[in-house]
C-alpha cells in the first residue's frame, strides 16, 4: 500500500473519531482545489503553523492557495498544526503531518512554506517539521528533502528562524511566490532529476550525499539571486567578544548584501480569486474578505504593519464590486468584510459600501468592516451596513491622554473619541469596545489614569444619551489593553519593551481603577508579550533556544491553556541567552540592527527622525492628504501611492 | 411560503461534519445554487431550515431529509438539480418534493432509523456462531445501557426501542442490520445495539473500530414502513 492510502486509512479508520473538530484533518472544502500530481513540475505545502480554523482566516492563505493552483504546472495544497489531541494519535501510530488535498506526507512536496504570522507560532513550526520527519536544521537537510521557506509579517526579522529555514520571501507574495517556484521547477528540470523530493541518497552512501549536498547548495544559490529571497545559510552573523551583535553579510560571492522586499505596485491589477475555499467548522473569519486597499499612511509609531505595507494602494471600486459578486456566487457566504488596515481611509468607502448593500441586501448578504477610525464618519459607515446585520463597534484610542496619542502619532483627540461615541449612542448601539496599549515609551501613571477616565466618560456619555431615548437598558463598555511590544521596522524599534512587572502593575492599576459596573476589563498575558518583545528584535542565537523550549513541549504558545511561561525561561537559561537582554536593551542609533541586511524600504534616517519626533510629542501627517514624511518606501521600492478618488478625502481635522 | 423537502445522502468526507456544520453547508449550498432562501425575522435573519433527526459525526448516511424555507416557488427538479452542482463532495441529493401546506413537520413524523453496521473480527467466527449470539441476545427481556447525560449517567432499557436485527459476516467482519426507534419518543443508538449484543450474545469483536450507516430514515404507521417522501 502506499503512504498516502495508508495515511488516509488510518485517518478515516482510526484517528478522526478519536479527535475534537474532525474536519480540521479532512480537507474536502467547497472548492478546494485537487490536481493530479503527474502533470505538475512543482509542488508546494501551504503551511500555517496554527491550528485550521485560525490558519483558514488568513486572507494571504486565499489568494496564493488559488493563485498557485490557477498556474497549470504548479500545485499548492494546506497543512496546519494538529491540535495535541491529534498529534498524539498521529504520533502514537506513527501519521506523518500530511496535507489536506491528497493526504499526502510534507516530504512529497517539494517546498513546504510557513507564514509568519505572530512570533508565539514558532514553536509550531519546529513541532510541524519534526512531525512531518524533516530535519529542523537547514544545513542537515538534503537535496531529496523539501526546501523550508517562511514569508509573512514576522519575515520582517526572520532572525531567530534563521538556521531552520532554506529560504524567506519578503514582502508581498502575489509575483514573487509563482516567480520563486518556476525556478525551483526550472531548476529540477535541468538538473534532469524530476522530482526534488523522493530524490535523496540512500542512507550511508557518503558520496551521494556530498553530491546531493551541493545540489542543494547550487540550487539555493540561484534562488538567492531573485530580488526578495534571502537565503539566511548564505549569510553570516557577528558578534563581539562581549555578546554584542555586529552585524550580518553574505559569505558567497553574487548573494545580495540586502535582500530588498518586492511588492506589487498596483493593486488594481494585482491577482485576487474570484473564488475560494469554503470551511465546514467555524473559523475566526467565516466571510468573503475584499481587501479593498493595502498599507495605511496614518503612520502610528508603534505599528509595524503601517511601515511595512506602505505606501498605500487601492483597489478600484468596479474591481471590488467584481469580486464581491463573484465570491458570493462562488463560497455562498452571508457576509462580506472589506478588509485592510483601516477601511474607512478607502476613498470610494461610502459608495462602494452602498452599492454592495443594495446589490446584496436581497439575499441577506451581510457587510462588515473589521477596522475602524475613531471618528464620526466610522460610525456613519457602520450604520450603514448595520441595516442589514446587528455588528458590534470597536474603537482603539490606543493611549489615554492626548500627550502619549501624540508620542504614538495616532491622530485622535478626546473630542474625536467622544464625538465618534456620541454619534455611535445615538444611533441605537449600546456596547463599544475600546482598545488600548499599556507600557508605552514615556507612558505614566497620568496616561493609565486617562484610560479609565476616557472609560468612565464613554458610559456617562451613553448612559445620557440612552436615558434621553427613553431606554431603560445599559452601556456597557469593554476596555481592553495589549502590552506594547517595539517591532523591527518601526520608530519604537530602538526602545526597551516596559519590564513585566510593570506591566503587571498597570494591569493591576486598571482592574482596581476600572470599577464601574458597566466597564469590563481584559488584558494580554504579560508574560506573552514579554516572549514576543524578545522574538520581534532577537537574532540568530534565539533559535537554539526556540529548539531547546520546543525539546522541552513547548507548542501553541499564543493559547494561554498550553503556554508554558517557565519552560521557557529555563530554555533560555539552559542555553545561557538572557531574554531581557533583547526585550529590555535600549538600542543606540548607530548600534547594528539583526534585520539590518534586510531593506524594506523604510529609510533608517526616517525613523530616527520620527523616534525624536516621538519623545518630543511632534505629530507627523498622514502622506496621503499632505506632503510626503520621507519614508523613502517609494522611492526605494519604486512605485507611489495610488488612490481611487471618489468625492471622500482623509478627514482634515485629524490633526 | 413554499417548502421543499430534500432527501440526500452524506458520505465521506463530510460524515465528518457536525450537526451544525451540515445546516450551514446547507445554508451556502442553496446561496450558491441561487434557491431563494426564506428568512426569520429580527435583526439577526436566519433561514429556516429543519432536518429530520441529527446524525451523529462520523456516520455515513444514505437517507437524510430536510425541510427548506423559500422565499418564492421553484420546481423542486430545479432545485434538486441545481442544489447537487453546488453541495461539497460527498453531499448527494436524491429527491425533492414540494411538502403542502399543514404538513406535519418532519421531526415530528419521523420514528424509526434503520443501521448497517460494520465491526472487526477480533477471532474468526462462523455465521453459526453469530446466529447464536443474537438469538441468545435477543432473547433477553431487556437491554440495560448507560447514558452520560446532563444529569449524570442514567441507566436505560433499549430493548423495547429494537424492531429488527439481522447479522452475518463478511471476510472479517461483523455485519449487523438493525431497525430502531427514533425521534421524539426516544432514541436508540447503534453502537448501543451493538454493545448490548456483545455483552448478551457473548460476542468479541473489535468494537472500536466499528464503522455505522444510517440507511434511512422513516415514518412507522402501524406495520407499514414510510420514508419520508412517501408521506407528502
Ligand atoms: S515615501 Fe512619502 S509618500 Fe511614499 S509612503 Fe513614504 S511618506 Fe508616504
Amino acid at each position: 500500500m502506499s503512504p498516502i492510502c495508508d495515511i488516509s486509512q488510518i485517518l478515516e479508520d482510526e484517528l478522526l473519531r478519536k479527535v475534537t473538530k474532525p474536519t480540521r484533518y479532512t480537507g474536502g472544502e467547497h472548492n478546494q482545489v485537487k490536481k493530479d500530481w503527474s502533470g505538475v513540475d512543482v509542488a508546494m505545502a501551504f503551511a500555517f503553523p496554527d491550528v485550521y480554523e485560525v490558519g483558514m482566516s488568513h486572507l494571504g492563505l486565499r489568494i496564493l492557495y488559488h493563485l498557485i493552483n490557477e498556474q497549470p504546472r504548479m500545485v499548492m495544497e494546506r497543512v496546519f498544526a494538529p491540535w495535541p489531541d491529534m498529534e498524539k494519535a498521529m504520533r502514537s501510530r506513527g501519521v506523518p503531518l500530511f496535507s489536506l488535498e491528497s493526504r499526502r506526507p510534507l516530504t512529497d512536496f517539494d517546498v513546504v512554506g510557513f507564514t509568519l504570522q505572530y512570533e508565539m507560532s514558532y514553536s509550531n513550526i519546529l513541532n510541524m517539521l519534526d512531525l512531518a520527519g524533516i530535519s529542523l536544521f537547514a544545513e542537515e537537510r538534503l537535496y531529496g528533502d523539501p526546501l523550508i521557506m517562511a514569508g509573512g509579517p514576522c519575515a520582517v526579522n526572520p532572525e531567530p528562524l534563521a538556521p531552520f529555514m532554506d529560504l524567506i520571501l519578503l514582502g508581498e507574495g502575489e509575483e514573487l511566490l509563482p516567480r520563486v517556484l518556476q525556478a525551483i521547477a526550472d531548476f529540477k528540470r535541468d538538473a534532469g532529476l524530476g522530482a526534488i523530493a523522493g530524490g535523496a541518497a540512500a542512507a550511508g552512501d557518503d558520496l551521494a550525499e556530498r553530491r546531493d549536498r551541493s545540489r542543494r547548495e547550487a540550487l539555493l544559490l540561484h534562488l538567492a539571486t531573485i530580488p526578495g529571497v534571502y537565503v539566511p545559510a548564505l549569510y553570516r552573523s557577528e558578534y563581539a567578544a562581549d555578546g554584542c551583535f555586529l552585524g550580518t553579510t553574505p559569505i558567497r560571492e553574487g548573494v545580495p548584501a540586502k535582500v530588498k522586499k518586492q511588492i506589487v505596485a498596483d493593486l488594481d491589477k494585482a491577482y485576487f480569486p474570484t473564488t475560494s475555499l469554503v470551511p465546514f467548522m467555524d473559523v475566526v473569519h467565516d466571510r468573503v474578505m475584499l481587501e479593498v486597499l493595502r498599507g495605511c499612511s496614518r503612520a502610528c509609531r508603534f505599528c509595524q504593519a503601517g511601515s511595512i505595507y506602505r505606501p498605500v494602494r487601492e483597489r478600484s471600486p468596479e474591481t471590488l464590486k467584481r469580486q464581491a459578486e463573484a465570491l458570493v456566487k462562488a463560497t455562498g457566504y452571508d457576509e462580506i468584510a472589506l478588509t485592510s488596515l483601516s477601511t474607512a481611509d478607502y476613498t470610494c468607502v461610502e459608495p462602494l459600501i452602498k452599492e454592495l448593500i443594495a446589490t446584496h441586501a436581497e439575499q441577506k448578504v451581510g457587510l462588515s468592516l473589521p477596522s475602524l477610525r475613531v471618528d464620526a464618519f466610522s460610525v456613519d459607515l457602520a450604520k450603514e451596513v448595520q441595516k442589514v446585520r446587528k455588528t458590534g463597534l470597536t474603537f482603539a484610542p490606543e493611549a489615554g491622554t492626548q500627550r502619549l496619542r501624540d508620542v504614538i502619532n495616532k491622530g485622535v483627540t478626546e473630542s474625536d473619541l467622544m464625538e465618534t461615541v456620541e454619534s455611535a449612542f445615538s444611533n441605537g448601539w449600546t456596547s463599544l469596545k475600546l482598545y488600548f496599549m499599556i507600557g508605552l515609551p514615556t507612558e505614566t501613571e497620568e496616561d493609565l489614569e486617562g484610560i479609565a477616565r476616557l472609560a468612565e466618560q464613554v458610559v456617562y456619555k451613553g448612559t445620557a444619551i440612552l436615558r434621553e431615548k427613553g431606554m431603560n437598558k445599559s452601556v456597557r463598555v469593554t476596555v481592553s489593553t495589549s502590552s506594547f511590544v517595539p517591532k523591527a521596522q518601526t520608530p519604537f524599534q530602538w526602545e526597551p519593551q516596559a519590564p513585566m512587572a510593570d506591566l503587571e502593575e498597570k494591569q493591576a492599576f486598571l482592574k482596581k481603577r476600572l470599577r464601574d459596573r458597566r466597564i469590563s476589563y481584559s488584558w494580554h498575558d504579560a508574560r506573552i508579550s514579554f516572549l514576543e518583545a524578545v522574538f520581534a528584535k532577537g537574532d540568530r542565537r534565539l533559535a537554539q533556544v526556540l529548539h531547546r523550549a520546543w525539546q522541552k513541549g513547548c507548542v501553541f504558545d499564543g493559547w494561554s491553556e498550553f503556554f508554558r511561561y517557565e519552560t521557557w525561561l529555563e530554555a533560555f537559561q539552559e542555553c545561557g541567552v538572557d531574554p531581557a537582554d533583547y526585550a529590555y536593551r535600549a538600542i543606540g542609533y548607530d548600534d547594528p540592527l539583526p534585520w539590518d541586511h534586510l531593506d524594506f524600504g523604510v529609510d533608517r534616517r526616517y525613523l530616527i527622525r520620527e523616534h525624536k519626533k516621538a519623545l518630543a510629542a511632534a505629530l507627523t501627517r498622514d502622506c496621503r492628504a499632505d506632503q510626503c514624511a520621507g519614508c523613502g518606501v517609494c522611492p526605494t521600492l519604486g512605485v507611489s501611492i495610488d488612490l481611487r478618488g471618489g468625492d471622500h478625502v482623509p478627514s482634515p481635522d485629524r490633526l | 411560503m413554499f417548502r421543499v423537502r430534500i432527501a440526500f445522502s452524506k458520505q465521506d468526507p463530510v460524515r465528518w461534519l457536525s450537526h451544525l456544520d451540515t445546516q450551514k453547508a446547507f445554508e451556502r449550498a442553496m446561496r450558491r445554487a441561487a434557491i431563494p432562501l426564506a428568512f426569520s425575522e429580527g435583526f439577526n435573519p436566519h433561514p429556516k431550515i429543519a432536518f429530520a433527526s441529527a446524525l451523529a459525526v462520523g456516520i455515513v448516511s444514505f437517507g437524510e431529509y430536510v425541510d427548506v424555507d423559500l422565499a418564492a416557488a421553484v420546481d423542486p427538479a430545479e432545485v434538486r438539480e441545481r442544489l447537487q452542482k453546488a453541495m461539497p463532495e460527498g453531499f448527494g441529493i436524491h429527491g425533492v418534493k414540494a411538502v403542502p401546506p399543514g404538513t406535519q413537520a418532519l421531526m415530528a413524523v419521523v420514528n424509526r432509523a434503520q443501521y448497517r453496521l460494520r465491526v472487526p473480527l477480533q477471532e474468526p467466527l462462523d455465521e453459526a456462531v453469530i446466529a447464536a449470539a443474537l438469538s441468545r441476545s435477543l432473547a433477553e427481556a431487556s437491554w440495560l445501557v448507560e447514558r452520560e447525560g446532563k444529569k449524570g449517567v442514567s441507566t436505560r432499557d433499549i430493548r423495547p426501542g429494537l424492531f429488527q436485527l439481522t447479522g452475518s459476516r463478511t471476510d472479517d467482519a461483523l455485519i449487523l442490520e438493525m431497525l430502531v426507534q427514533t425521534g421524539s419518543e426516544g432514541n436508540v443508538r447503534p453502537e448501543e445495539v451493538l454493545e448490548a449484543v456483545c455483552r448478551y450474545g457473548d460476542l468479541s469483536v473489535d468494537r472500536e473500530r466499528v464503522r455505522i450507516l444510517r440507511l434511512g430514515l422513516f415514518v412507522a404507521q402501524g406495520e407499514r414502513l414510510l420514508t419520508p417522501m412517501d408521506v407528502l
